[in-house]
């Protein structure tokens, strides 16, 4: 497989939001392709369109400008070929661990036997073998989240969208998180596009970071990270990289800052 | 677990498919069931003011009720009589003139003495109105018919049938005293009353119950009673208890209306008395001015025998008949053309009374029990 | 997790624990027990018994009988036959419960569809609302001689029950579906679920709880219609029309209070045996 195929591509993308008669521009020229394989994180102030991004990508809203395609089709009709990953875990609580991960083969029509055989893989992929019958409510935020990247992966997509997925996991645990994702999206070959708060998280995880104006978002700077995986939060390099992304990023959040006291 | 369909749908389809199958199931039994069994008549209970409607609409073959809910159906055309009460025994008791003994002993005003006037009012009425009735032509039938279509809303021609069969009168004679005792007999039989409920209240026997139940001392000086130029009670009116277009109580109206005397003044007026409605008249039904005398809120009431008989012996409230109102006056109606001729047609049809305590339906019973049939519930 | 909160208490807790669950049995008992011993005083004193030693107002004592003649026509209504319909109350409880039955179904299999629509469609809940809250507050009493004559003496009782089921149901079903996290459609959507998929997978089972407490609340309210339902036409009796015919046609007090000591006790037992269900259904749903 050719590893630079784009996968997904945004071109002068925008998105209005219209909310009490007020028109409030989310997104505006926002360029960026995503390439086969890639692990990049988008990074900005708070309410920049992150969030909106990803869910233009999942087709769960439209851009309201400019052009969008996953793996050449329209979001819309992409179908099974994202699967997306939510800070609020958004586990279905009635169904257990297995039927949480089935939740999309059912849908397609699998065949029960070959359904089973695909969550017992994923099961064992997230690391959750001999919780398969456990109820969310029984299950802690880290092998919750577990579940959400289980039941997004089971419908074997491309893409996976992750949208802040270990925002509300305590400090030791979203550090191993990071880890088991990392191990995961080298078992499993996904793009994945990730939204995080955390500088931190980006340096840590991603091929490159989008790092984002205030809004209406758009790109500010794109950053690769060429740091060799594992890597090492304590080292030179990564402090220097986390260094360039922070002063990007305080700069922008200045300007939000800025924004938001004089009168629009 | 389930597999497959996913279990919220299965959940939801198996109770919708029970519930569906239960209920027909139930629905085919109960059709099936209903008109299996043989040897009684049926009954149900229903507002007289609904019987018409449900006669007419099959949903019972016949009814027992008072004027004017009789003549309403045969006017209309939904209903004919099958038989008069006064068939079924002949110049039976029916509504009364009732006063709560509470009152007789107020002391802020004579209430013997008003009970008294009220009596002679009440005499004077029901002989302006028998009067009346004699002499159709007369100018004052035309206005009691008047009178009547108001009291009652119904129209001239169901108000004119209806007095055909209503005996007018006050006076309680052994006849009277004779039917009472033998509707207290009927409820002790069934059990509506017992006789340790006689004992409570101090009556020895049924006969020495209804004796001192009924109390024609005030019928008996009501002669005596003089016009008074004043109202003797300006400041504590009689709060008067009567039933909702009980054509039966129609005196009371008449005793109120100051056109009939051709003086300003009514029959009240003219002995003196200012009589009001109580709070909650007109009343459903005679058991609930039984709640309106228990409660104070009535002191003198026409209802029918029935209710102050039962609730006086039952409940304690303390109660005395004082003057007939009138008798007769019910009748057994079938559905138009439903070829019912007698009573034994009667079988395993179904009959809307009044309610299980009502004269209408001890009259009922009488009947069918003198042709052998009983009275069921319809299940 | 639960033996980890039981060693966190300890021993002193888990025995505390203990007298919890029976201190909540005795305060139940004692404030019962409460209500019996004021009944009883209040009762005495109206008869003027002891510890009273004259009657002390003129209400009639039979008014409030001692709750030991209640009991005594609570047991006598089960081995004598009623002086009104001459039924046994076995045969009362029997048709108030068919007629509760039927009018459940039937509230049931009406109101959760519809609250379901109402709940999911903005247009079917603003053609829906106006009807709604203006029949909801009509005394289900109002509607007694209509559907009498309308729906006849089979249904019609049946249809005054109904009315009582089904607006909780309806109600409720309707919140729960309106309340349906955002987030649990959206990641619905994104595993490729069709608008039909949410409906049944989404909606539907989250909308269950709800529908079970729009369930325990309208029996508890179709009880509540039972006398209104049962006073006129009713067809081989019912427990309502005999607390009606105490009432009123009888005055017989302490049978009237025992016909609502049977309502109290088949609405407890139903109403149980709903909370019963939604408990069971709840746990393996994995939703408690």
């Amino acid at each position: 497989m050719d590893g630079n195929e784009v996968v997904i591509s945004m071109k002068q993308l925008s998105k209005v939001f219209t909310k009490d008669r007020r028109q409030i521009k989310a997104l505006e020229g926002f360029d960026l392709d995503v390439k086969e394989g890639e692990f990049v994180c988008l990074l900005g102030p708070s309410g920049c369109g992150k969030t909106t991004i990803l869910r233009i990508v999942a087709g769960l809203e439209t851009a309201t400008g400019g052009d969008i395609t996953v793996r050449g089709n329209k979001p819309g009709v992409a179908g099974q070929a994202r699967g997306m990953v939510f800070q609020e875990f958004a586990l279905f609580p009635w169904r257990t661990v297995r039927k949480n991960i089935e939740f999309g083969l059912e849908i397609k029509g699998v065949p029960e036997a070959e359904m089973q055989k695909m969550s017992s893989q994923l099961v064992d992929l997230v690391g959750l073998k001999g919780f398969e019958n456990a109820h969310p409510k029984e299950l802690s935020g880290g092998m919750k989240q577990r579940v959400g990247i289980a039941r997004a992966l089971a419908n074997n997509p491309k893409v996976l969208l992750m949208d802040e997925p270990f925002g509300s996991l305590d400090a030791q645990t979203r550090n191993l998180m990071q880890k088991e994702l990392l191990r995961i999206w080298a078992a499993t070959n996904k793009t994945i596009l990730f939204v995080t708060h955390s500088v931190d998280e980006a340096v840590f995880l991603a091929d490159r970071i989008v790092i984002m104006t205030a809004r209406p978002g758009k790109v500010r700077e794109i950053i690769e990270v060429d740091l060799p995986r594992p890597r090492d939060r304590t080292s030179q390099e990564f402090i220097k990289v986390r260094g360039k992304v922070l002063t990007e990023l305080d700069e922008e959040f200045e300007k939000a800052r800025a924004k938001e006291l004089s009168p629009e | 677990m389930m597999t497959g369909v996913a279990m919220e749908s299965k959940i939801i389809i198996a109770i919708a498919v029970a519930a569906v199958v239960v209920v027909g199931v139930v629905a085919a039994a109960v059709v099936l069931m209903s008109g299996g069994e043989g040897g009684s008549v049926k009954y149900i209970t229903l507002a007289p003011k609904d019987m018409k409607a449900n006669l007419a609409s099959g949903q019972i073959d016949a009814y027992i009720a008072w004027e004017p809910f009789v003549s309403d159906s045969v006017v209309g055309d939904v209903g004919e009589v099958l038989m008069w009460s006064d068939e079924i025994m002949d110049d039976h008791p029916c509504c009364v003139v009732a006063v709560r003994t509470g009152f007789l002993s107020e002391t802020s005003v004579n209430g013997t003495d008003l009970t008294n006037r009220f009596v002679r009012a009440h005499v004077d009425a029901t002989e302006w109105m028998l009067d009346a009735l004699a002499d159709e032509a007369g100018a004052n039938y035309t206005k009691l018919v008047e009178m009547a279509v108001q009291f009652t809303a119904r129209n001239e021609s169901v108000v004119k049938a209806a007095f055909v069969h209503i005996q007018f009168g006050y006076e309680m004679g052994s006849d009277f005293e004779e039917a009472l005792k033998k509707f207290t007999d009927m409820y002790i039989d069934t059990n509506m009353t017992t006789e340790e409920k006689l004992d409570e209240r101090g009556y020895e026997s049924v006969s020495d119950f209804v004796s001192s139940y009924v109390d024609d001392f005030y019928l008996a000086t009501a002669p005596n009673v003089a016009e008074s130029a004043t109202i003797l009670n300006p400041d504590r009116p009689i709060k008067l208890g009567y039933l909702l277009g009980d054509l039966h109580q129609l005196a009371q109206f008449v005793a109120q209306d100051k056109t009939v005397l051709g003086t300003d003044k009514s029959m009240f007026e003219k002995y003196g008395l200012k009589v009001e409605a109580a709070v909650g008249a007109p009343f459903a039904n005679g058991g609930a001015e039984m709640g309106g005398f228990a409660a104070g809120n009535v002191d003198i009431g026409y209802l029918g025998a029935p209710p102050t008989i039962l609730q006086h012996l039952n409940a304690g409230i303390g109660t005395k008949i004082v003057a007939q109102a009138n008798s007769e006056g019910s009748g057994l109606v079938v559905s138009a053309g439903s070829g019912i001729t007698s009573l034994s047609d009667l079988e395993n049809k179904t009959v809307a009374t009044p309610g299980e305590s009502s004269i209408q339906f001890l009259l009922l019973k009488i009947a069918l029990e003198r042709e052998g049939l009983d009275l069921e519930i319809k299940t | 997790m639960q033996i980890l909160r039981d060693d966190s208490i300890g021993i002193l807790g888990r025995v505390t624990g203990l007298l919890g669950s029976w201190r909540r049995l005795f305060l139940g008992a004692a404030s019962l027990a409460v209500f019996i011993a004021l009944w009883s005083l209040y009762s005495a004193w109206l008869h003027g018994d002891w510890p009273f030693a004259y009657r002390s107002w003129s209400q009639p004592a039979e008014y409030i009988p001692y709750p030991s003649e209640v009991l005594y026509a609570f047991v006598d209504s089960f081995t004598h036959r009623d002086p009104f319909t001459s039924l046994y109350m076995t045969s009362h409880i029997y048709a108030s419960l068919k007629r509760m039955f039927f009018g459940f179904v039937l509230a049931f299999l009406v109101a959760v569809p519809l609250g379901l629509l109402m709940g999911r469609s903005a247009n079917a809940e603003a053609i829906g609302k106006p009807l709604v809250e203006l029949f909801r507050p009509i005394p289900p009493l109002a509607w007694v001689p209509i559907f009498l004559i309308a729906l006849k003496l089979f249904w019609g009782p049946i249809a005054i029950v109904f009315l009582g089921i089904f607006f909780p149901i309806l109600l409720n079903v309707m919140f729960g579906a309106k309340s349906v996290d955002p987030v649990l459609i959206d990641a619905a959507r994104t595993l490729g679920a069709k608008r039909r998929d949410i409906f049944t997978k989404v909606v539907l089972p989250f909308t269950i709880p709800y529908m079970m407490t729009g369930i325990k609340v309208g029996i508890g309210v179709g009880w509540m219609c039972i006398v209104a339902a049962e006073m006129l036409g009713a067809v081989g009796g019912g427990v309502g029309l005999f607390i009606y015919n105490m009432a009123y046609q009888g005055t017989m007090y302490d049978r009237m209070y025992a016909g609502m000591l049977v309502i109290g006790l088949l609405s407890v037992l139903t109403t149980g045996a709903a909370g019963f269900l939604e408990q069971r259904l709840s746990r393996w749903m994995g939703m408690k």
